[in-house]
């Protein structure tokens, strides 16, 4: 019996190595020997050494490092917006009317494509003689064309769109499984009750998704403050420094200039404020953040 | 009086139901406008992309610029890597989450559950500089410029391993009792007996990897020396940069890559949503 229960836990590591060795290479590594590096000025140019907290000091007077922080901390206003138009749009969706799972699969094609693809399109629609500046024009919204993309001022906010816009789908159909879990006889029986449309949604519908709501924040929360792609591809941080978030700044530091110390330092900061954000949503739905009564 | 009622009620869903169509229509033109208008950009060769008012429909259709693209930006290459990259990325996802995941849902062994919260654990610890280490690794393993380099980071997650789990959990131990009666090996067991249940969990993997792989472009960017061995996302962002005044050519380009994604999604998309639900439960 014992020699049997040996064998077993013999063959059960010898299933599961090659999956934990590269585990353990490419997402443990990565955890564990992003610390001792942002304590060194590693880079391709000289010798290593240990230099305590000097990157850190480095990094809070570093301005560029702060503007993006602040960047990606401000591209955390997507995070509400994007829970509420998805939930929306997974309640349109819910309904057993003909035709709606074409209308489904219409809006989840933009989260299949790829970010690049995406990018591409609408640098062209928001150029400044591209589409939306015809039809803003055509609707009198604004009076001149805009550069939307190499505007300061507007962006950020277009690359925040941009990301919306790219993952609305998901969450959609992240709430669509929730509220397909719901049973239909409770929002009849408030329907009776003479409860109004939105009465329903805020009462029934928003407390109950809750864990939908909680999960969809954490991910779009961790999204936004890690915005990548989009970024890089269509304004690699500018004009000037307007659009540079704290991803792009790490990526342009590490990969770009090979200043491994100093990046995976600056990556440290990012990651303790990303754990702090997500413990905080977590209280603030404990708590019941979400809940109407 | 009761008559009149009925009429006004099904008069008001008339109009509740047509307000439902006119949202979801204006939903629709909001998400898939863009990638029609791309498709009439590529099917237009010779119009101005920045024509106005623009075409939302084409005009006229010429698959010219198609042809051209095909022609000078070697576009059979590019596609050969990903095609390439795309099914190592899904065979090592598929193969090396089932076997890990194997054990941990129906062995029973000292340290399955130091495992288990280590797993855990991974998937809560955030980490903003895993590429700069990856780089450092693959430099170290001198791997750099191969295909392998693009897989080997992303070959195996964490996630995949708990789906998987959670597929196994739910196959009756009767099939590994009845294999060991027969002499097979623990490992003929698995190949033979237990994969072959769980082809719907492994069908969600493989979709869910092979879009990620396929749309992937800033790693094979950052890891392979050579434009020539890019993947279609990374030759993209490449071309454009080099041809930024031939729209038609880029617009062709751009549907040729995003459209095979389309099309598989089009098609699996039951199991792709179960993935997709399954994310929240997991």
């Amino acid at each position: 019996m014992k020699r049997w229960a040996w064998s077993e836990s013999y063959t059960a590591w010898a299933f599961m190595a090659p999956g934990l060795i590269l585990i353990a290479v490419f997402v443990f590594w990565p955890i564990i020997y992003g610390i001792p590096l942002s304590f060194t000025d590693y880079s391709v140019i000289s010798e290593t050494h240990y230099i305590g907290f000097d990157n850190f000091v480095k990094a809070f007077h570093d301005k560029n490092f702060l503007i993006s922080l602040w960047n990606s901390l401000l591209y955390v206003i997507i995070v509400p917006i994007i829970q509420i138009i998805s939930i929306l749009m997974a309640i349109l969706v819910n309904g057993k009317i003909p035709g709606v799972k074409i209308f489904r699969t219409a809006y989840y094609i933009p989260v299949v494509t790829s970010m690049v693809a995406v990018a591409l399109i609408w640098s062209w629609l928001l150029s400044s003689n591209g589409v939306v500046n015809y039809l803003l024009l055509q609707l009198g919204l604004i009076s001149d064309q805009v550069a939307w993309l190499s505007t300061s001022s507007t962006a950020l906010f277009v690359l925040m769109f941009i990301t919306m816009w790219k993952g609305l789908g998901y969450y959609m159909m992240l709430y669509l499984a929730g509220l397909q879990g719901i049973p239909s006889d409770l929002f009849e029986a408030a329907r009776v009750d003479g409860a109004s449309r939105w009465r329903v949604i805020w009462s029934i519908t928003v407390p109950l998704l809750r864990p939908h709501i909680l999960f969809c924040t954490l991910i779009s929360l961790m999204g936004a403050i890690r915005v990548f792609d989009e970024v890089y591809i269509l304004t690699k941080g500018g004009p000037g420094t307007s659009t540079l978030t704290s991803s792009v700044y790490i990526f342009q530091k590490g990969l770009e200039q090979f200043n491994f110390g100093y990046a995976s330092a600056l990556g440290l900061i990012v990651s303790i404020l990303i754990g702090a954000l997500s413990v905080l949503v977590f209280r603030f739905n404990q708590k019941g953040g979400v809940n109407p009564y | 009086m009761i008559t009149a009622t009925n009429h006004s009620r099904a008069w008001l869903a008339g109009i509740r139901l047509t307000i439902v169509y006119i949202l979801l229509l204006a939903l629709a033109v909001f998400m898939m406008g863009p990638f029609l208008w791309l498709l009439s950009v590529s099917l237009m060769p010779g119009k101005n992309v920045f024509a106005n008012p623009p075409a939302i429909l084409p005009t006229f259709i010429d698959f010219d610029n198609y042809v051209k693209v095909w022609q000078f930006m070697n576009f059979p290459k590019y596609i050969y890597n990903t095609v390439v990259i795309t099914v190592m990325g899904v065979i090592f996802n598929v193969l090396l989450a089932s076997l890990t995941a194997y054990p941990l849902a129906t062995f029973r062994f000292k340290g399955r559950n130091l495992v288990f919260t280590i797993l855990i654990a991974t998937m809560i610890i955030p980490s903003s500089t895993a590429m700069i280490v990856h780089y450092l690794t693959i430099q170290w393993l001198h791997l750099g410029g191969s295909f392998l380099a693009v897989v080997l980071p992303s070959s195996v997650s964490v996630f995949n391993i708990f789906l998987m789990r959670q597929t196994f959990l739910g196959i009756p131990p009767d099939v590994r009792d009845s294999g060991k009666m027969d002499g097979a090996s623990e490992f003929r067991i698995w190949w033979q007996l237990v994969l072959p249940l769980v082809k719907p969990a492994i069908a969600v993997i493989s979709l869910l990897e092979m879009m990620a792989f396929w749309n992937n472009f800033l790693w094979p960017i950052v890891v392979l020396d050579d434009p020539q061995k890019y993947p279609l996302a990374a030759a993209l962002t490449f071309l454009n940069g080099q041809f930024s005044y031939n729209f038609g050519w880029i617009a062709a380009g751009t549907m040729i890559s995003v459209l095979p994604i389309i099309i598989v999604f089009l098609f699996t998309q039951r199991y792709y949503m179960e993935g997709i639900a399954g994310a929240v439960k997991g």
